[in-house]
């Protein structure tokens, strides 16, 4: 028997329907969902309307439909004209998804100058000096919805407040909350947000989206088909396929509008047993002794995501054990975020980390505490 | 028991020093107990399938579960590869 906890990863298992829906994709003609009058609406549309009204979007047309998160942030990153007078801000907190772009957008404009953020003493960002980079002109604010190695929520409302009014534009990067915590665009003052379809909301790989907020035009980074307009020298202005170009990964996407009709009958109460799970796991965990939790404190909103480490044990041999001999899939190391495990004391070997979702169980999750008390005997 | 098949595992850093390796014959408890002679051996015969683990005074690190037929080796970044032929050519032998 296999125990799945590394759904911060990538979700398993996928949402019912969603392989029904690649496979039925795969064995139809295809056809271009733009040039076919009929009355059903096709699987892009299906997902553009799901994804605003998860996120409380008015205009799905404002959703772009990507491969994933970070094509999502690279489109931002590319599209928002940065150049070597910008003043971008974000967070030791953040994904390579974020991080990397950035650094290659700084490599284009040498004179761009990059604040990274900290975190304080308590894990969480560190809103004197967010204070102060605001008062730098600030061209972009970048922060995640929630940390992929932590599981804890960033005060975003607030912070995209402040930013906002320093005349910020900002992007969230929502890869980690989007089916986990609720997200509301209007809430929230997002210029632009990054979701992934294949974490939360247990759709397939290949999938993700760019919310571009009305008062925005992105540079067009990807231009070529479209399928329509053919005419037209240039790529079509207008959204989202003004930044949408190529065929699209249709099995995919049909797998992720089922995913998005699980999610809306049951994601709620789906959410709400990974966080239910992931909060009593944390609290055993605190009690193991030789068990380190990161960032453990129970006091601020989480993501069912847990990050460990084992005295005696090296991060990479618990991940091989618990794989290996327990039958425990969860992830170690740095989980692409190099920079916070400096701040939260993991570096340099990072963590384990467990991620629950809905679909996992009581008697995984005790299995797996069971399985962490013996390496840590 | 000889390798049929060497595969280096990549890890978070970049220059990892991991590799896998499998091997004609999986590993019973008497192979296991013979690493004694090699270096420090940890060995958890009670976990759902036993795990071992041996730390050698030379930095290389051998790590497998009883009854398969591979193991992971962590090879010092000094010497990396002098250690890689030794460990490589004794189960050529064996």
């Amino acid at each position: 028997m296999t125990i799945y906890l590394n759904n911060a990863a990538s979700g398993w298992p996928r949402a019912e329907g969603v392989c029904e829906a690649m496979t039925l994709t795969l064995q139809t003609p295809p056809f271009h969902p733009g040039r076919v009058a009929g009355g059903c609406a096709d699987v892009l549309t299906i997902c553009r309307r799901g994804i605003a009204e998860l996120v409380d979007a008015p205009d799905p047309t404002r959703i772009v439909l990507t491969t994933n998160a970070t094509h999502a942030l690279n489109l931002a990153f590319w599209g928002v004209k940065l150049n070597d007078h910008a003043h971008v801000i974000t967070t030791v907190t953040e994904h390579n998804s974020v991080l990397r772009p950035l650094h290659h957008v700084r490599e284009r404009f040498p004179g761009l100058r990059l604040t990274i953020l900290p975190t304080n003493a308590t894990g969480a960002l560190d809103e004197e000096q967010f204070d102060q980079a605001l008062e730098r002109e600030p061209t972009l604010v970048v922060i995640n919805h929630a940390s992929n190695v932590t599981g804890r929520v960033n005060e975003v409302e607030q912070l995209f407040q402040k930013a906002k009014k320093a005349g910020a534009m900002t992007l969230l990067d929502a890869s980690q909350s989007l089916g986990s915590i609720p997200i509301s665009v209007k809430k929230i003052q997002a210029d632009l947000i990054a979701f992934t379809g294949h974490k939360g909301l247990h759709g397939p790989a290949g999938t993700g989206a760019l919310y571009v907020n009305p008062s925005l035009e992105l540079e067009q980074v990807f231009v070529g088909g479209t399928g329509v307009r053919s005419d037209l020298m240039l790529h079509p202005a207008n959204m989202p396929m003004r930044l949408e170009a190529g065929t699209p990964n249709m099995p995919s996407f049909a797998g992720l509008a089922a995913a998005l009709r699980w999610y809306q009958k049951e994601g709620a109460a789906h959410a709400q047993k990974a966080t239910e799970l992931a909060n009593r796991f944390r609290e055993a965990l605190m009690n193991i002794p030789k068990v380190k939790v990161f960032d453990g404190t129970a006091k601020v909103c989480r993501t069912p995501v847990i990050s460990i480490q084992i005295a005696g044990w090296a991060v990479e041999e618990i991940g091989y054990v618990l794989a290996e001999s327990f039958g425990i899939i969860c992830r170690t190391g740095l989980h692409c975020a190099p920079l916070i495990h400096q701040a939260i004391g993991s570096a340099p070997e990072g963590t384990v980390r467990f991620s629950f979702s809905g679909f996992n169980t009581e008697l995984e999750m005790e299995t797996a505490l069971d399985a962490v008390r013996r390496l840590a005997a | 028991m000889k390798i049929t098949e060497i595969k280096k595992i990549e890890d978070c850093f970049d220059g990892s020093t991991v590799y896998g390796y499998t091997f004609d014959a999986v590993w019973t408890q008497d192979r296991i107990q013979q690493f004694r002679t090699l270096g420090n051996l940890d060995y958890f015969p009670d976990f759902p399938r036993p795990f071992f683990r041996v730390c050698q005074k030379n930095g290389v690190q051998i790590k497998g579960i009883q009854g398969d037929n591979n193991c992971r080796v962590i090879y010092p970044q000094k010497q990396k590869e002098v250690r890689k032929k030794e460990f490589e050519e004794a189960f050529m032998e064996s």
